[in-house]
């Protein structure tokens, strides 16, 4: 193959046969995909995202959450990996799972730009997620997700919340957690042993007080290093003074877009299945 | 050309001559490419190491949105596969294009520029994609500002190879330059309609992640897999003083991944919302794909039959071999893998990140160093200041990568088997693949261990600190010696596609 004329041909023509196959052919048929009308009267599926849930698309994007979240509920017909306690080798694992009423079909994703499918499920996929969680679990799993899972390996995004003293109220967006999630946000705290003890010695009785108010009466000792380790547990869940977490702009707006998500919902004829 | 009234030694000499020469004009351009390249390879492993403890330890670094473990990820990425293995590439395209077509490297600002070019380009793409800028398309997450960095970096680097080819003295056209001329034709082309269809004007919905993995496996067939295929079939053959074993078997490989190597993009996608016709093309080219891997891997096979005592002593022949053997498995995996039964179990598991690993890293970062140990002292003059950092390099290499590999196989194995199952609780799975996380992390410290002893041996070349070349070559161990000569013969030149070579 000593002729450059044979070569250059050769490769030419090999890949125009793939970007024809792979791109032209799959964007003739989907480019202009209508959206879905039951009905003349009903709205169109799916909508475009609006205002906040589209900041939040972008939230999403440039954080790479793509990378570990999936978002394509995949068919009824798919993976036969389990067996139901019949024995009975079962498909649909995504739909069991409650990932989705459907498979996803490419009308869910006309408005999405950018795509983002994803191709890892390090956590869960997230097509349906808008059905699964309110906006107050979203916002306390974006803060610090292992505030709700102690197993989880998401990281947190405390730097889409911030830090404020309270002036006057509690605001009604503050974020309902314990101060070991507030005290370093982000992170899980726990006052050392020798910390635990300084505390005591200021703020023991107003802790115990606050203990008995709302717990009962102890039953452990208190005076006890074991007990004292039992009161510091709660006292973590109790929120801190003078402080609150709440969300910033986008971090609303990245809580909107997760609300919005609900791909996997509206019945299309060709997602029957 | 006249006809040759010398002896076979004093054509010999001429023929080592003209590679001095050869080499000495390549000097500048080619070891920035490398030189840069290294620099990347050391990014590129830094923020692996941060992104994968994030994966097991997720309090490391938190706090900065800089930092989060999508950006790293992204950004990591970007400086291995853009940074570390496209300038290493390049590199070696610029080189064995040189080398094979016997001709001198001209208009090297032209090359400096590429090589600045692209540099910032990867510069913009991981402090862009660190800073917020990332787009969230997989091989594609560095901004948008970057591109145009990228197009002209390449496609100075293509015009110069075509010139280079249109240039030769040689008239054969070895296999190696077949798969250079292709790479550099494939990719400006790929880049160009990617990013137009997904960037610049936006296709609508599923299309852009097909378009995406069309370009994303491509970016694997069509750009880096040629050039470590093409690299292999020149280091092989020129260490052992071989020829390759079947000049028909090298047509066949070509032909048949230039056809289907291209249409494999889509087992990426098996389940996902797109057109059945199209998962299913790319099934059947993937499976295809077992023809050219065969057929290469035959020809490097029985090149080195007789030959694999070698290993033993020479550094780049090693490495290459390492990574053509990797080759092979990765394809073959990768061809089982697009199956739809084993893509319901492997896909959105952390087995796709092994398999990726064993390619980009165990087939294509280690024929790379294979590349390196044997040029760079040719292109210096210096030899390799300690052949105990390159042993550290290579067992560090090659062990990282299969602990890598296997860690994350059998983890993501079993954790796509849980994700079928719903009866699995999702708290399950997270916690069941934390410990071979873990040892990714173990692996990937390793790895980077052997890159650190890499730069450092780099380095100390490029200073001009090691002995000099006609000493012969740092080797790992020396081999039994004929008295007379410094290097085993390798005096069977007839056969070899050139005598000049």
């Amino acid at each position: 193959m000593d002729r450059g004329m044979i070569l250059f041909v050769g490769v030419l023509l090999t890949f125009t046969s793939s970007w024809l196959g792979l791109v032209l052919f799959p964007f003739w048929q989907l480019q202009n995909q209508p959206t879905f009308q039951a009905e003349p009267e009903d709205e169109p599926y799916p909508r475009p995202l609006q205002g906040a849930a589209w900041t939040g698309m972008k939230v999403y994007q440039k954080n790479g959450c793509m990378y570990c979240h999936s978002q394509q509920v995949r068919s009824e017909r798919f993976g036969n990996w389990w067996e139901d306690p019949t024995g009975i080798m079962r498909t649909g694992g995504d739909i069991r799972r409650g990932w989705g009423y459907r498979r996803n079909v490419s009308r869910d994703y006309i408005h999405d730009n950018p795509t983002m499918l994803g191709t890892m499920r390090t956590g869960p996929d997230l097509a349906n997620i808008g059905n699964r969680y309110s906006a107050a679990w979203q916002h306390i799993h974006t803060y610090n997700p292992r505030a709700i899972n102690s197993w989880s390996i998401m990281p947190s995004f405390a730097f889409l919340y911030r830090k404020e003293r309270i002036v006057g109220a509690r605001s009604e967006k503050a974020l309902p957690l314990g101060r070991e999630w507030t005290v370093r946000p982000g992170y899980r705290w726990r006052p050392s042993p020798q910390e635990w003890q300084t505390i005591l010695q200021r703020y023991g009785d107003q802790i115990k007080e606050r203990f008995l108010l709302e717990v009962g009466p102890p039953t452990f000792d208190w005076n006890q290093p074991d007990g004292q380790n039992l009161l510091l547990d709660y006292w973590l869940t109790t929120p801190e003074e003078g402080w609150q977490i709440l969300p910033t702009d986008e971090a609303e707006a990245l809580v909107a877009y997760l609300l919005s998500l609900r791909k996997a919902e509206y019945p299309l004829p060709e997602a029957k299945e | 050309m006249a006809v040759s009234v010398l002896t076979r030694d004093q054509l010999r000499w001429q023929a080592a001559q003209e590679r001095v020469t050869i080499d000495r004009s390549c000097r500048g351009p080619v070891l920035a490419f490398c030189a840069t390249a290294l620099f990347w390879l050391l990014v590129g492993s830094l923020l692996a190491l941060v992104a994968s403890i994030k994966l097991h330890s997720p309090y490391f670094l938190t706090g900065s949105p800089t930092w989060t473990f999508g950006r790293v990820r992204m950004a990591h990425l970007q400086a291995v596969a853009l940074g570390w293995s496209s300038l290493a590439a390049m590199a070696a395209c610029l080189w064995l294009m040189c080398r094979l077509a016997r001709v001198e490297l001209v208009y090297p600002r032209m090359l400096y520029l590429a090589c600045a070019l692209w540099n910032i380009a990867t510069t913009l793409a991981v402090i862009g994609i660190l800073l917020g800028d990332g787009t969230s398309v997989e091989w594609l997450d560095a901004p948008t500002y970057s591109h145009p960095f990228f197009v002209a970096g390449v496609g100075l680097v293509t015009a110069w190879v075509v010139a280079t080819f249109r240039r030769r003295r040689e008239q054969h056209v070895y296999v190696t330059q077949w798969y250079i001329l292709a790479a550099v034709f494939w990719f400006p082309w790929l880049y160009t309609v990617a990013t137009l269809m997904i960037f610049w004007a936006p296709a609508t919905g599923v299309i852009q992640p097909i378009v995406n993995w069309w370009f994303n496996h491509n970016f694997l067939g069509l750009w880096v897999t040629p050039i470590g295929v093409g690299i292999a079939y020149y280091i092989i053959p020129k260490i052992l003083g071989r020829p390759i074993h079947s000049y028909y078997l090298s047509i066949t490989g070509f032909w048949t991944l230039a056809l289907f190597y291209s249409w494999a993009g889509m087992h990426h996608l098996i389940g996902g919302p797109i057109p059945a016709w199209l998962a299913t093309a790319s099934t059947v080219g993937s499976m295809m794909m077992f023809i050219p891997v065969i057929a290469v891997a035959i020809n490097h096979h029985m090149t080195m039959i007789g030959h694999f005592h070698r290993l033993k002593y020479s550094p780049a022949l090693r490495f290459t071999v390492f990574g053509a053997i990797a080759y092979t498995a990765v394809s073959f995996q990768g061809s089982i893998e697009s199956l739809k039964d084993f893509s319901e179990v492997a896909h959105f598991t952390h087995y796709t990140v092994g398999h990726a690993h064993l390619g980009v890293y165990g087939f294509l970062a280690m024929i790379l160093f294979g590349l390196y140990y044997y040029m760079i002292p040719r292109l210096t003059g210096r030899e390799w200041y300690s052949s105990q950092l390159i042993r550290l390099h290579f067992w560090c290499s090659a062990i990282g990568i299969t602990l890598y590999f296997t860690a994350l196989s059998i983890g993501g194995w079993w954790q796509g088997r849980m994700l079928n199952n719903p009866n699995v609780p999702f708290a399950n799975i997270v916690m069941y693949v934390q410990p071979y996380l873990a040892l990714r992390t173990v692996a990937g410290t390793i790895m980077t261990i052997g890159h650190i002893a890499f730069t450092t041996l780099f380095v100390i070349n490029i200073a001009g600190w090691g002995r000099h070349r006609s000493s012969g070559p740092t080797l790992f161990s020396q081999p039994p010696l004929p008295v007379s000569s410094p290097w085993p013969s390798t005096t069977n030149i007839i056969g070899t596609p050139s005598t000049h070579l």
